[in-house]
């Protein structure tokens, strides 16, 4: 192994507070840590180790190197237990400029940027390609899987080396991803966490996961999705409505439909208002659907293959009456209510925190309807369903009918109407969140004789929490930073690298070298995930097509970001294979291509001479 | 309220501010542990880049007492691989380096009572460690460290040792639990209990050599080599160069031929990295030792977990991290 550690340069001190790794690999290697471009992604628990592994090892440590770090989130309390370089009073400033502050006290020295954006496909303008060009290397300090495969995406794009790691209670570990050396972080995934089918968290629940599952959608449904729909529609209607008629869907004509209740049916204006949609809302979930559920699926009803429908997983539901002395039931009322006025501005009195004789008699002032069970009424069972909303025959029809009322609707609001979506905050224990989450999930657990929980688990489960402990943190950034000196040194092999995993209970330690990555060969070619193929010129279709089957590939689809650029399939994109290239992308695709860069990139779809598909890289036409 | 006084009341509840601060870890190792956590008092002889990482992270965790032994005046060297520390002369000139790291360490967690303890590791008597759980040692001569050792094993308290030293990127930790029983997590059923019986530091390094086995790491050997060296010179830990490989080369075929094994067992080049790397530290190496460390000593305090049975030795030239069991825990 070339050894990064295990000699001595036999170089003398120069009294610097890098002594350490100077004596061991030079002071040549020392300046090159001191310029290094470093992106990071994330300034929580794994961020703050970071930070301060960095400032210590004298990475980006000078004006030619530097550190960007982003991270969207603010602190908060259970954070303070492994982000150390955060304080009390630092709650609810953004992790990522309290982060790099903290860090340059302990190393001045340290060149860091600090941003509050979400690395995402939607801050592609500010992580743009010169800022992915520049970079030697990513970190990943996240704490799930769609930003890190995101990130490894745009890695493999712009070949840059990406050190990822992650930690759950005392297990961590740490994984080298390295151009063209090894497999990319998306090419080996556990297996996708089984999520219930729809209809069961729909319509059958049987534990109290399904029950949590249930109440954080329809908590986000209520209060944060149809508050932004209602507010997209506001601030420009002639767009929203367009939208929703081009996609014509079930799901355009459900969305509609929420929109409209919240702005006609269940618009509320007072307290009290809030109060009887809240009261409303528990007869429907609680009492009423059960009843219609019963209804068309009676105790005794059974199956098409004769069996009885009410079989074990599946468990016959019960609707609850309502009564304003059940204390879980008018806390449940009360905090929907005050989460209900705050999507609609409307001021809380203080009767309603204190859940007193005020606030029962509130309750029941409000009239409810009697409910009859329909015939006919449709409700998904298939397991494999996908969606919730049953598509009918004519929901083009509906949905104009919805637009021209919505539109009448928006006539009669107030100028400057619009309403506050709720994000759902887990940690805050004054904000109601959790009281709404913890009832909605307890009173459908009610229903289903499904054990409730009390609003730590509750917390735990809704809120995807993940364990996480200081030590299993701290190794963990100990190992990617001792894999960082390799990278940017560079020069070392694959086998050099290491992927570690540890768990620090039992205590297991175990380390791999990094996978190469998967090659594929056609005829006397070879190419992995890393490699792209470049044409240059400012080439046709046609001779794009023919520049492939000089390689013995029969080229039958070229797309360009989601769009289809030319398909063998469609008689009409015969008429495209003598236009450029270039113009057709920024014709189809809408792609225009920034005056810095001299290539669009296009996905190919391909055959061999024997039909069978063949994989080939991304495929970059230079054409200017 | 929460940390400080030993013993008693097993029934106090953690406190809002304990829950909501703890509440990630919590999720990990339970309630119980928790409280036991905020009850136990460590000492800490030797303040460096690696015994720092285990005071951060378990101040974090939320133990009750941390006392810091090092009497030391901070000097830069000092500041390298150290980031409680200030790079600010006007902040720590003159001051030890407890007090210094002590004053860092107060504000990662107000309810941990974090304090200087003055003194020298190789004076301190019976009646002073009982005041503590957990005594860990870094960078102290051999003679300390038995002496220490020695002193934990006669106490009627139960107290835990733990040495750990750094050496450029190479560590070792040494655990004596003396009798420890602890509940082991079984997969799929019930935790049981486990007992373990861990030998003295006096022990662990006596053994000789012919009877370890072949596979025992290299870094046992050379840590040896390395401590029996400083002890006959008188040297303090990691007061050595590249100058004295000569005589440690010479020391190292007296061992060697005493305790019949092979001389290639100790590479050369090993001696030579450890001698050069003095007292030097490499900050990585030290936030995986001090991480393994901090669990080491959350596992033996709450009494959950397997913990290492008795050496761990990491060692970044190959990134391999090991248990040795030294003496070998006989087969029933």
């Amino acid at each position: 192994m070339a050894a990064m550690f295990g000699g001595i340069v036999g170089q003398e001190p120069e009294n610097t507070r890098y002594d350490a790794q100077i004596s061991v690999f030079g002071s040549k290697l020392q300046n090159k840590l001191e310029q290094a471009k470093i992106f990071m992604v994330g300034s929580g628990a794994l961020g703050c180790e970071f930070l301060k592994n960095l400032a210590l090892m004298g990475i980006s440590c000078s004006q030619n190197g530097k550190l960007t770090v982003t991270d969207d989130d603010v602190i908060e309390k259970s954070n303070l237990s492994r982000q150390f370089l955060f304080r009390d009073w630092n709650i609810g400033q953004p992790k990522s400029t309290v982060a790099a502050t903290a860090a340059m006290a302990i190393n001045p020295k340290l060149h860091v940027e600090a941003l509050q954006n979400r690395a995402s496909p939607e801050t592609e303008n500010v992580f743009n390609d010169a800022f992915w060009e520049n970079l030697d290397a990513v970190v990943n300090a996240l704490d799930n899987v769609t930003a890190r495969m995101y990130i490894d995406s745009r890695c493999v794009y712009f070949q840059k080396p990406l050190l990822e790691s992650g930690t759950l209670g005392a297990k961590c570990n740490a994984q080298m991803v390295i151009p063209h050396l090894t497999e990319n972080y998306g090419a080996s995934r556990d297996p996708p966490e089984k999520q219930a089918p729809m209809c069961t968290v729909h319509s059958f629940p049987h534990n109290i996961d399904h029950c949590l599952t249930w109440a954080r959608s329809e908590f986000e449904g209520l209060l944060e999705k149809t508050p932004t729909e209602v507010n997209g529609f506001l601030s420009n209607p002639s767009v929203y409505v367009a939208a929703a008629r081009t996609a014509g869907d079930a799901q355009a004509r459900d969305q509609l439909e929420r929109v409209i209740e919240c702005l006609h049916g269940d618009k509320c204006e007072t307290f009290q208002d809030c109060i009887t949609w809240a009261r409303l809302k528990f007869e429907d979930y609680f009492s009423n659907r059960v009843k219609q559920l019963t209804y068309t699926f009676p105790e005794d009803s059974m199956t098409s293959s004769g069996a009885p429908f009410w079989s074990a997983p599946k468990r016959f539901p019960r609707p609850l009456e309502f009564s304003s002395t059940d204390p879980s039931q008018l806390n449940f009322i009360l905090a929907a209510s005050i989460l209900r006025a705050e999507t609609f501005g409307i001021p809380i009195p203080d009767w309603a925190k204190t859940r007193n004789k005020v606030a029962a008699e509130a309750v029941d002032k409000v009239i409810v309807p009697e409910f009859q069970p329909k015939q006919g009424v449709k409700i998904v069972t298939d397991e494999k369903a996908t969606s919730i909303s049953s598509a009918s025959v004519d929901d083009a029809g509906v949905i104009e009918e919805l637009i021209t009322k919505l539109e009448q609707i928006s006539k009669t609001l107030p100028p400057g109407f619009h309403m506050n979506p709720i994000q759902f905050e887990k940690d805050d224990d004054t904000n109601f969140h959790m009281d709404v989450i913890a009832g909605f999930a307890n009173m459908r657990a009610r229903n289903y004789s499904i054990p409730e929980v009390d609003k730590l688990k509750a917390k735990f489960i809704a809120g995807r929490i993940i364990p996480a402990i200081a030590t299993a943190t701290a190794m963990a950034t100990g190992l990617v930073c001792l894999e960082l000196y390799k990278v940017l040194a560079g020069g070392h092999k694959v086998e050099d690298y290491r992927n570690t995993f540890a768990n620090l209970a039992i205590p297991l330690f175990s380390i791999a070298e990094p996978v190469p990555p998967k090659t594929i060969k056609h005829k006397d070619l070879s190419w992995t995930v890393w490699d792209r193929w470049t044409v240059t010129g400012n080439i046709t279709l046609r001779e794009l097509l023919e520049w492939l089957k000089e390689k013995g590939l029969n080229a039958y689809s070229i797309s360009c970001g989601t769009s289809l650029l030319y398909n063998s399939m469609f008689p009409r994109h015969k008429e495209r294979l003598d236009r450029k290239v270039a113009d057709v992308a920024r014709e189809v695709a809408k792609m225009e291509v920034p005056s810095y860069r001299r290539h669009l990139d296009v996905v190919v779809a391909c055959e061999d001479d024997d039909d069978n598909d063949v994989d080939i890289p991304l495929v970059s036409v230079y054409f200017r | 309220m929460g940390g400080g006084g030993g013993g008693g009341a097993e029934e106090e509840e953690l406190t809002a501010q304990e829950t909501a601060l703890y509440d990630r870890q919590i999720r990990v190792w339970g309630v119980d542990a928790q409280k036991r956590l905020s009850k136990a008092h460590v000492l800490v002889c030797g303040v460096n880049g690696t015994t720092i990482e285990f005071c951060k992270n378990i101040v974090l965790a939320g133990v009750g007492s941390l006392s810091l032994m090092d009497d030391h005046i901070v000097t830069e060297d000092d500041l390298n691989s150290n980031f409680l520390i200030p790079h600010d002369e006007s902040v720590y000139g003159g001051k030890s380096r407890a007090e210094v790291c002590c004053e860092s360490l107060k504000d990662f967690n107000p309810m941990v009572r974090v304090a200087v303890a003055k003194g020298d590791p190789s004076l301190i008597d019976g009646t002073f460690i009982d005041r503590f759980d957990i005594i860990v040692l870094s960078r102290a001569s051999l003679k300390t460290k038995l002496f220490i050792n020695d002193n934990c094993r006669k106490r009627s308290k139960h107290i835990a040792f733990y040495s750990v030293d750094c050496k450029d990127s190479c560590g070792e930790i040494f655990v004596d639990l003396q009798n420890h029983s602890y509940l082991q997590k079984k997969p799929g059923g019930e935790p049981e209990q486990q007992e373990l019986k861990y030998p003295s530091l006096q022990e662990a390094i006596s053994v000789p050599w012919k009877d370890l086995s072949k596979k025992t790491t290299k870094l046992y050997y050379a840590m040896r080599v390395l401590e029996s060296y400083e002890s006959s010179e008188g040297r303090d830990p990691g007061e050595t160069s590249l100058s004295d490989l000569p005589a440690v080369l010479a020391l190292r075929k007296d061992m060697c031929d005493r305790m019949s094994l092979d001389e290639s067992r100790i590479p050369t080049s090993l001696l030579e990295r450890l001698l050069a790397a003095g007292k030097k530290e490499h900050p990585p190496v030290c936030a995986i030792l001090g991480g393994i460390l901090g669990q080491e000593v959350i596992k033996s305090i709450s009494c959950k977990g397997d913990p290492i049975k008795n050496f761990f030795y990491y060692d970044a030239a190959d990134g391999k991290g090991a248990m040795e069991d030294i003496p070998p825990t006989p087969e029933d």
